[in-house]
């Protein structure tokens, strides 16, 4: 049995919980382990109860575990409310002078140590040292991360830091505490990073250079990671004065030539509907980013789901083509960002790349390399592309439905560009002939739009039971689908990034084998099950459903599929 | 020589006979005629209603985008290529009610544009409703007693806001509205033209007639444009006579001034840098 460590860290907001969790995910991440930080926390910035739980792994970790083996209570409210959590050979650090309430609670006076190391706001550093040195790490490993946040920082703050490290190694000295590994000498398996980051880097590296956005959780994110481009790379990051204007900014500047997207939750992208048809009938090519979570209207600000499917597929009045995509994993994020911004420029349509609070705010490991391409193919004519410049039509009917996309003032070519239905040229137009033939100009993009879908990841397609979903669940199934097998079930897991237009073929072959599907998805109508039974007329056999906010843990799946397969059989 | 005639565009116009508009049009083909400027390198952003229509009956590139939306997304088109000259045309309606939000961002923004609302105090495209520059007691179908609230201010909001140009000009004096277009265009920044317009169909207080006898040139009378307080008592100033002309012109940052990124060159100008990029990626 490899390396397979839990540690959760709970507080207050405020506290530095996060700190802690960067800390210790940088300490595994330099030694070559692989480590998922998941965030949980209310929407304030001080108080009530959040936490951090860190997994610990020697192979990829995409989901949370449940148990946990080392709880870091900050706060009594945190050994509340996961005390219970604490698997068998599990402990608690309690930040009190006080004995704690039982034999796997050890009391540590963290922030009072943190004092003495020279400041209370210390105790992330001092819970960092306890916290390693029970996981069995040396003192140094910590040391040379301390080392790397704090050497530009002013004379001192490394020497207390390095103190109050310390002071947290010797405070767990003698203890013993089974769950303790050897720990690997290897590098690094891959970048440390956000989901949010990752999709900035996706963006970067894709050739986007202007990014408009309203602050909202936990889409935020994406935007401060851009930001910290924008002096390196030909990238302007604007905070618009709301989410209808952002999406008509994005409009604007990919009519005037450049790449460009935002990024949101369900609330703005529901102001931006107006705006992605804007895109839609003008065929102006823009990525929106939703980071979903719960809903409606303000819902679950700090938390997760998968509910917006439905609602990105059909978004604003009347039909037109779009693309829709879900990341399943932080590689797969990189590289749909890369895929969003070709395609939307390819077929001259909006791309929507849907991730979740859990996929933005999660910290894990990428394990690709992050490269970018060679070259980038805008899709865009010039006058040197045209017979007669001064016969440019934008909207001009063509067999593929795609029309030769010029750019404004670039030449003689004149861009007349109209949200109302229009002829040819660009100008408004009510005729029969215009409208039908402009829908289904439009419409034809379709076919090759569809032929660009690529088929679901699996794992294990020809069992007998298969465990489907899209997007950041997808992590959670595959464990799922692990643990069912160790167990002599015959289950495999279908993950679907490319949504739509859905790829039907693909969707028929995978899951018109098994002898029954189960739709896994964070919301409360199994939206993809619909959508593959609208699409195939294959019906799921059960949906194991969560909507709570939460993350999928992988046991809470294998359970209810168990459940679910143990009823057939008996 | 570039000549007005050139801007001229075949495309049936849609407007009433007699509409407020024809003689701004014409403005500001005169008005780009004389900034030397050819179709070619004009972009026209419109947002919905009849001012919203404009670009469609000028010789020119043109986004006909949403209602209210015509500064975001002319702003993101600034933000990408810096260097286009880009005319702005709006309703009463467009700007100030459903975009208001918007014209407010514009003027902290400070992109270099011009802004043209085409003012005629009602929803003509609608078929009447009141505007926010509608005047109170203003009577209209929907309106059987009267408008309620009283009239938005477009001088005075735009004056209160720090917008460096602001200008109110009246549809049936087109040599001195073409003057301010050029000098809007000439100016770096957000520069607000209002302009007073007549709507034959369903405004009937607010006339040719109407406006005839009360506006004058304040430019004509040396008013001094970099006088805020002057601007703002002319916005404000009741009665029978309506201040026309250049109220108030001051230096400002544009949002390309604002942003380090942009000092360089438009960014649709620049190439792919694969190995920039890659390095970036790399330090992440």
């Amino acid at each position: 049995m490899g390396i397979d460590v839990t540690v959760k860290i709970g507080g207050e907001a405020g506290q530095g919980i996060q700190t802690v969790g960067d800390l210790l995910a940088r300490v595994c991440h330099g030694c070559g382990l692989y480590v998922l930080a998941v965030n949980d926390f209310e929407s304030r910035i001080r108080g009530g109860h959040s936490f951090l739980q860190l997994r610990i792994s020697d192979r990829p970790v995409a989901a949370p575990d449940h148990r946990v083996h080392l709880l870091v209570a900050l706060s009594p409210r945190t050994l509340d409310m996961h005390l219970s959590e604490l698997a068998d050979d599990g402990l608690a650090i309690f930040d009190s002078q006080e004995t704690g309430p039982g034999d796997n609670v050890v009391s540590i006076a963290v922030t009072d140590m943190a004092r003495k190391a020279g400041g209370a706001i210390m105790a992330n550093t001092v819970a960092a040292g306890a916290c390693l040195a029970l996981l069995g790490a040396s003192g140094s490993l910590l040391e040379i991360v301390l080392k790397k946040q704090f050497q530009a920082k002013k004379a001192g703050v490394l020497e207390n830091n390095l103190k109050a490290a310390q002071s947290g190694v010797e405070a767990v000295e003698g203890i013993d505490f089974a769950p303790a590994f050897a720990w690997p000498e290897k590098k690094p398996a891959g970048k440390l990073l956000s989901g949010a980051q990752i999709l900035a880097l996706g963006a970067v590296a894709a050739d986007c250079r202007f990014a408009a956005f309203y602050p909202m959780s936990p889409a935020t994110g994406i935007m401060a990671g851009l930001t910290g481009f924008e002096d390196r790379a030909p990238l302007v990051v604007e905070q618009a004065e709301d989410e209808i204007a952002a999406v008509n900014m994005v409009i604007g500047a990919s009519f005037a030539g450049v790449r460009a997207m935002t990024a949101t939750s369900g609330g703005g992208f529901a102001l931006m509907a107006e705006g992605l048809g804007l895109a839609g009938i003008t065929e102006t090519p823009i990525v929106i980013v939703n980071s979903q979570r719960p809903g409606p209207a303000t819902g679950l600000p700090t938390r997760t789901a998968q509910a917006d499917l439905r609602f990105v597929l059909h978004a604003a009045q009347d039909e037109f083509p779009r693309f829709v995509l879900a990341p399943t994993s932080l590689d797969d994020g990189f590289e749909t960002m890369g895929r969003a911004f070709a395609l939307a420029d390819k077929y001259q349509v909006p791309a929507i790349v849907l991730t979740d609070q859990y996929f933005n705010d999660s910290v894990n490991i990428a394990q690709k390399p992050l490269t970018v391409p060679e070259s980038i193919d805008r899709h865009i004519v010039t006058d040197a592309d045209m017979d007669d410049p001064k016969a440019y039509r934008r909207y001009e009917i063509t067999d593929s439905g795609i029309s030769p996309r010029a750019v404004p003032c670039a030449g003689q070519a004149l861009v007349m560009v109209s949200g109302n239905e229009h002829q040819q040229d660009g100008h408004i137009s009510e005729t029969i002939p215009d409208r039908i033939g402009q829908v289904d100009k439009r419409f034809r993009k379709l076919a090759a739009m569809e032929k660009e879908m690529r088929s679901p990841r699996t794992d294990f397609p020809d069992s007998r039971v298969l465990l489907t979903g899209w997007g950041s669940a997808a992590g959670a199934i595959r464990e799922s689908v692990e643990m069912l097998r160790a167990e002599g079930m015959d289950a495999g897991g279908v993950y679907f990034t490319d949504i739509w237009p859905f790829p039907q073929q693909a969707a028929e072959e995978i899951l018109g084998r098994c002898e029954r599907f189960y739709m896994v998805e964070q919301n409360v109508s199994a939206q993809l099950g619909g959508l593959i039974r609208e699409k195939t007329g294959l019906k799921f056999y059960q949906a194991v459903l969560k909507y709570d906010g939460r993350p999928f843990f992988p046991f809470e799946i294998a359970r209810r599929v168990k459940a679910a397969e143990e009823a057939i059989d008996g | 020589m570039v000549d007005v005639r050139d801007f001229h565009c075949d495309y049936e116009n849609k407007w009433c006979p007699g509409c407020g508009n024809f003689p701004i049009l014409e403005a500001l083909k005169q008005g780009l005629a004389d900034q030397r400027l050819v179709p070619e390198d004009v972009l026209m952003i419109s947002g919905i209603g009849q001012a919203g229509k404009t670009p469609h009956f000028l010789k020119c590139n043109f986004f006909h985008g949403l209602h209210g939306r015509a500064l975001p997304l002319a702003t993101g088109a600034y933000a990408a290529n810096s260097e286009l000259p880009i005319l702005v045309s709006m309703g009463d309606g467009d700007c100030y009610g459903e975009g208001g939000n918007h014209f407010m961002a514009a003027i902290r923004r400070n992109p270099d544009m011009t802004l043209l609302i085409h003012d005629n105090r009602v929803y003509g495209l609608t078929k009447g409703q009141p505007s926010p520059t509608s005047e109170r007691g203003f009577v209209t179908k929907i309106q059987p007693m009267g408008v309620r609230s009283d009239p938005l201010n477009p001088a005075a909001l735009a004056l209160s806001q720090g917008a460096g140009f602001v200008a109110r000009a009246y549809c049936g004096h087109k040599e001195q509205l073409a003057g301010l277009i050029g000098q809007a265009m000439d100016y770096r920044g957000v520069s607000v033209i209002d302009i007073m317009q007549v709507c034959v169909s369903y405004n009937t207080v607010n006339t040719y007639d109407w406006y005839k006898k009360r506006v004058y040139d304040i430019n004509e009378q040396g008013h001094d444009t970099g006088d805020l307080s002057a601007a703002m008592a002319l916005a404000f100033a009741g009665g029978d006579r309506i201040a026309t002309g250049l109220f108030y012109k001051k230096d400002r940052a544009s949002f390309a001034d604002r942003v380090p990124g942009l000092a360089e060159s438009p960014l649709a100008a620049r190439s792919y840098d694969p190995a920039r990029v890659q390095a970036l990626l790399d330090q992440a």
